[in-house]
């Protein structure tokens, strides 16, 4: 049984008088892929922008190993260890190379990252290229490199296949696969599942401000199981 | 009394000829209004960037004030200063009335409204999402900071480049608080003001030349750094 990285207990969260998440639990795992679905509007995004230490919640707990702390007290650790990717990705004014150097902090080597991660997100030809001339597909796969680059332990990603057509989702489902093979612990936040196919190894629904573990076995399992 | 044609010559003369006295004036000008520029930007875009950045109250109000305070006329803003600083006034103490220093400050006073209320509207327009990538990716407050002035970079000249456009050309501070004092406290406006009244239009005429180029170089500038936004979108 794998160890968590991350524990967020009781996450509590209010916009006005309106409750929107009333003690949610999560857990992160090293090298596991989560799927966190629920409607639009449910908090998803709001649940991850939280654990990448974005914007305060009212409470919450989180353990990275050593017992729960208050969330205050764990916003320096979450920010370097936490990475959070928006939906629409936010891509500097610069080029490519630019976008993707800005996760690195300097040092001699950062010509050969760059060039690492350029082949990595398959985006050698558009080195160059001012980012905010790629496509939706291109500038998601720069997110993923540039995120890659900056080597955090866990990737909370908000529907990164959304508005994507056929071939662009498969290129990013992809660069997920890649990621959780390397040992990074990825949540998905989506409304819709069946983009993902048999990449998540666990389910979980957020509803009514709770994060409910979903019963049913992910596909990937099932499917050997028969 | 010159005629019109004789005096445009005579400028022109003043101008290529390379008068001292022109370009001593001239170069007051310069003095004055970059010093001022380059005390005023620092703080300007801090309190700009605060701002936008952070809530607290108070906050829109004096988000308002600053607007406010950019239709101020330049002779009240001079009038002011002239109190404080005059000898019965509560700075008289330092006797920086009639100097290059109480031009200084008076300038200041004119370009910090404008240099904070364009720079703010840059960052308030600027996604919210710039500062959350540069954080998530890394990045500590300063360098999150530096990283959005370079997204508004454009913005943030415009602001430069109309602040430094009004007080190269106000006349109203620079005359009740440097006094026009030949040599030491005459910048282009005071000088084209006062000379000009005094039946000397030739230097009048070569300093509006050097005035009116000046702000005509300033702008296009600026349209061809606004082009380059559009076109970097
Ligand atoms: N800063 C905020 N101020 C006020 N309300 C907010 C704020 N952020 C989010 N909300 C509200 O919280 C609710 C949940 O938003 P959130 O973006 O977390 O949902 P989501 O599950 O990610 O939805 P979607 O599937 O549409 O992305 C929404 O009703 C939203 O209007
Ligand atoms: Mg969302």
């Amino acid at each position: 049984m794998s160890q968590a990285l991350f524990r967020f207990i009781d996450v509590r969260k209010s916009f006005g008088r309106r409750p929107l998440l009333r003690g949610a639990d999560i857990e992160l795992v090293a090298g596991r892929c989560a799927l966190l679905v629920g409607r639009n509007g449910s908090g998803k995004s709001t649940l991850l922008r939280i654990m990448a230490s974005l914007e305060p919640p009212d409470r919450a707990s989180v353990d990275f190993g050593g017992g729960p702390l208050p969330w205050r007290r764990c916003r320096g650790y979450l920010q370097r260890h936490i990475l959070y990717l928006h939906q629409q990705p936010y891509l500097f004014d610069g080029d490519v190379r630019y976008n993707l150097g800005y996760a690195l902090k300097g040092g001699r080597d950062k010509r050969a990252l760059v060039d690492a991660a350029l082949r990595w997100g398959g985006l050698e030809a558009l080195a160059g290229a001012p980012a905010r001339s790629l496509s939706g597909g291109e500038r998601q796969r720069l997110a993923l490199a540039r995120a890659w680059l900056r080597r955090p332990a866990v990737m909370l990603l908000d529907e990164p296949t959304a508005n994507m057509d056929g071939e662009a989702r498969h290129a990013t489902l992809e660069l997920l696969r890649a990621l959780r093979e390397e040992g990074y612990a990825l949540l998905i936040a989506s409304h819709d599942q069946h983009h993902f196919g048999d990449l998540f190894d666990a389910r979980m629904a957020l509803r009514e401000g709770r994060v409910a573990q979903c019963a049913d076995e992910p596909p990937a399992i099932a499917a050997v199981g028969r | 009394m010159q005629s019109l044609g004789e005096a445009i010559a005579n400028a022109l003369g003043l101008l290529l000829g390379g008068d001292p006295e022109l370009w001593e004036i001239v170069a007051i000008s310069f003095r004055v209004s970059v010093t001022a520029m380059l005390v005023a930007t620092p703080f300007a875009l801090l309190v700009a960037f605060a701002l936008a950045h952070f809530t607290f109250p108070g906050r829109k109000l004096l988000v308002t004030l600053f607007s406010s305070l950019l239709s101020v006329p330049a002779v009240v803003v001079g009038l002011t200063f002239y109190l404080l600083l005059s000898r019965q006034g509560p700075l008289g103490d330092w006797k920086l009335l009639f100097t290059q220093s109480a031009m200084v400050i008076g300038q200041i006073a004119l370009a910090f409204p404008i240099l904070v209320a364009m720079s703010h509207s840059a960052f308030h327009a600027l996604d919210r999402r710039a500062w959350e990538t540069a954080r998530t990716l890394g990045a500590g407050p300063l360098r999150a900071t530096l990283t959005l002035m370079r997204e508004i970079r454009f913005g943030l000249f415009a602001a430069l480049f109309a602040a430094f456009g009004r007080i190269i050309a106000e006349v109203g501070a620079s005359m009740m608080l440097g006094g026009n004092i030949l040599h030491y406290t005459r910048n282009i406006p005071t000088a084209i003001a006062l000379e000009t009244s005094k039946g000397e239009f030739a230097q009048g005429i070569a300093l509006g030349i050097v005035l009116l180029s000046l702000t005509f170089s300033v702008t296009a500038l600026l349209q061809h750094l606004q082009q380059r936004r559009m076109i970097g979108r």
